[in-house]
């Protein structure tokens, strides 16, 4: 016979070796990228877990920070990431806040069909944007870049929106109506304001999804002056003189950003993300 | 008049710099390289000419094709029902009330939102033989493995699908969690009362109350598993021996490779068609679900 107290034993036991199996599978790797950005090039090639202590270096990072283009690249996504991450809120915000509060017809359709674009094949879509931006003589600059990301990251974006501003409070705004406040006021006095939870979260999206392009980018933007990290980061790492720790060293340095993001919306993440998907 | 166009349609003005930079950057993309998939065009020719179905001819003899087809159903249908058994696992473990959870709540989900570009450089150098980390592992189990894994035929196309699962099941776990989450308590002590057990009350209470999250993250995921390009380009790139090649990099490789865009148009044509067919029948049985 099972007891009560039995079943609370198996089952905190059980949590805890899920937690620890999935800690190391998801976590590990993080880690183990981490630690193995410190240790030197024979420490690495050792094949052992754990090195004397004149084996950890900080010469990875010197490298990369100043001998490789590596900040470059750093500011070239970060540029990029900003830009798109712009753009897109200001083009998702009124166009989600516009299906939420406004009517249009056949405005199911209208959703339906920016949403469908996501099951367009990216690759297939390339070929005729390459096209389009040569021809707008935007090949190899940013704002090309940038456009070519928007189309990744619009149709989420405006679909995560509108579910998390048709669950916000239509009184406030019905008030101000009344008080005589135009649209934009009312978008920048009290929707911005009350919606920035989510805002922050579609913003977050934006900016990973166009940080961690590698397809749009090596299409539009190989030259120098706009490739971005993870275009850099394929190339270092399939590079003929393979160097594991400088590998490591700009690898962390790709990650470091996105954690840090990560950390300051966690909580409110799947909230966000899955917003759309309560009124769809 | 124009208040009642404005009654009708106020939502238009507001979403229309959205449908245009769509219509632009997605639509019409997606006809002109339908277009595209009756010609022989090259991007080192310049004259471009309709060649009728050739491409599309070509393509049911090519070997190339028809092996990266079956990898990606495969690999969809694979990862997508692992993640899914994973996710409702990872979600219940994260779900309990243990010391400790709220913490591993907050960072499992950072292998989602790193960039692809470098979890393929950590999973490459986990499995270099010698000093992978994998390697390294197993060697203090015991069992011999020296390969480079992503340069086996046997291990290359599975560690493809252990990368997915990397990136993915975290994302699943939160998002169960949170529909589990929503569940009153009182629906688990009523059955209780009728006497079900944690494993009954699983199928009877927590699963048809997390259906709509389990439906909406396999539908995304399948779309995003299918169109996925830079987990296998960036990884494999479709090797060794085209064991791990898939629609989406063979398509990229057609174009920017080979650059012959008309046959990389009539492989991506077939993939949107497959997403069509998909998303019709979702819609079916969506529609069917709800009248």
């Amino acid at each position: 016979m099972i007891t009560k107290r039995h079943r609370k034993t198996i089952r905190i036991t059980l949590t805890y070796i899920i937690c620890v199996l999935a800690f190391i599978f998801f976590i590990m790797p993080l880690l183990w990228i981490t630690y193995s950005s410190f240790r030197s090039p024979s420490a690495i090639l050792s094949g052992t877990i754990i090195s004397p202590a004149g084996q950890y270096t900080l010469d990875n990072y010197r490298t990369i920070l100043s001998v490789t283009d590596f900040p470059v690249y750093f500011w070239n996504s970060l540029r990029i990431g900003f830009m798109v991450t712009f753009a897109a809120m200001v083009l998702s915000i009124i166009g989600a806040y516009g299906l939420s509060r406004y009517s249009l017809k056949g405005k199911n359709a209208y959703i339906m069909g920016v949403f469908s674009t996501q099951m367009f094949p990216i690759v297939l879509l390339l070929i005729p944007i390459y096209n389009i931006i040569f021809t707008m003589g935007l090949f190899n600059t940013a704002l090309g870049v940038v456009l070519g990301q928007l189309m990744l990251v619009l149709p989420f974006a405006v679909w995560m929106l509108k579910g998390y501003f048709d669950n916000l409070p239509k009184e406030i705004e019905d008030s101000a109506r009344i008080d005589g406040c135009n649209l934009f006021q009312m978008l920048f006095r009290i929707v911005l304001p009350i919606s920035a939870p989510g805002i922050m979260v579609a913003a977050f999206y934006s900016f990973v999804v166009s940080w961690g392009d590698y397809l749009v980018v090596s299409v539009i933007s190989q030259s120098q002056k706009t490739a971005t990290l993870t275009l850099a980061l394929q190339r270092l790492s399939s590079s003929l003189l393979l160097r594991w720790g400088q590998v490591a060293a700009a690898t962390v340095l790709t990650i470091v950003p996105t954690i840090l993001l990560f950390s300051f919306v966690q909580t409110r993440l799947v909230e966000g993300l899955t917003a759309g998907s309560v009124k769809a | 008049m124009k208040g009642s166009f404005l009654r009708k349609n106020g939502a238009l003005p507001l979403i229309l710099p959205t449908l245009i930079i769509m219509a632009v950057f997605t639509v019409l993309p997606l006809i002109k390289g339908f277009i595209l998939s009756f010609t022989n065009a090259n991007l080192l020719n310049k004259s471009t000419a309709y060649v009728g179905l050739e491409n599309y001819k070509k393509l049911f003899t090519d070997p190339i094709f028809w092996l990266a087809f079956v990898h990606s159903l495969i690999l969809t249908v694979t990862a997508v029902i692992l993640e899914l058994v994973f996710g409702i696992i990872l979600a219940l473990a994260l779900k309990q009330k243990v010391p400790g959870i709220k913490l591993f709540r907050s960072v499992i989900m950072a292998s989602w939102v790193i960039p692809v570009a470098a979890t393929a450089v950590m999973f490459t150098f986990m499995v270099e033989p010698g000093y992978g980390y994998y390697n390294i592992l197993l060697k203090f189990l015991g069992v011999k493995a020296n390969t480079f894994w992503f340069g086996s035929l046997n291990l290359a196309f599975p560690l493809i699908i252990i990368l997915h699962l990397w990136r993915n099941v975290p994302f699943y776990g939160i998002a169960l969690l949170a529909a589990m989450q929503a569940i009153p308590d009182t629906q688990y002590e009523a059955a209780e009362i009728d006497g079900a057990g944690p494993i009954r009350s699983f199928f009877t209470v927590t699963l048809p109350s997390i259906r709509n999250m389990i439906i909406v993250m396999v539908t995304i995921h399948v779309l995003w598993t299918f169109n996925n390009f830079d987990m296998v380009y960036l990884t494999t790139g479709g090797g060794p021996v085209y064991s791990t090649q898939v629609l989406p990099v063979y398509v990229y490789q057609e174009a920017w490779t080979n650059y012959t865009t008309g046959y990389a148009s009539s492989i991506g044509t077939i993939m949107f068609v497959l997403l069509m067919f998909y998303f019709i029948a979702y819609i079916r049985v969506y529609q069917q679900q709800e009248g």
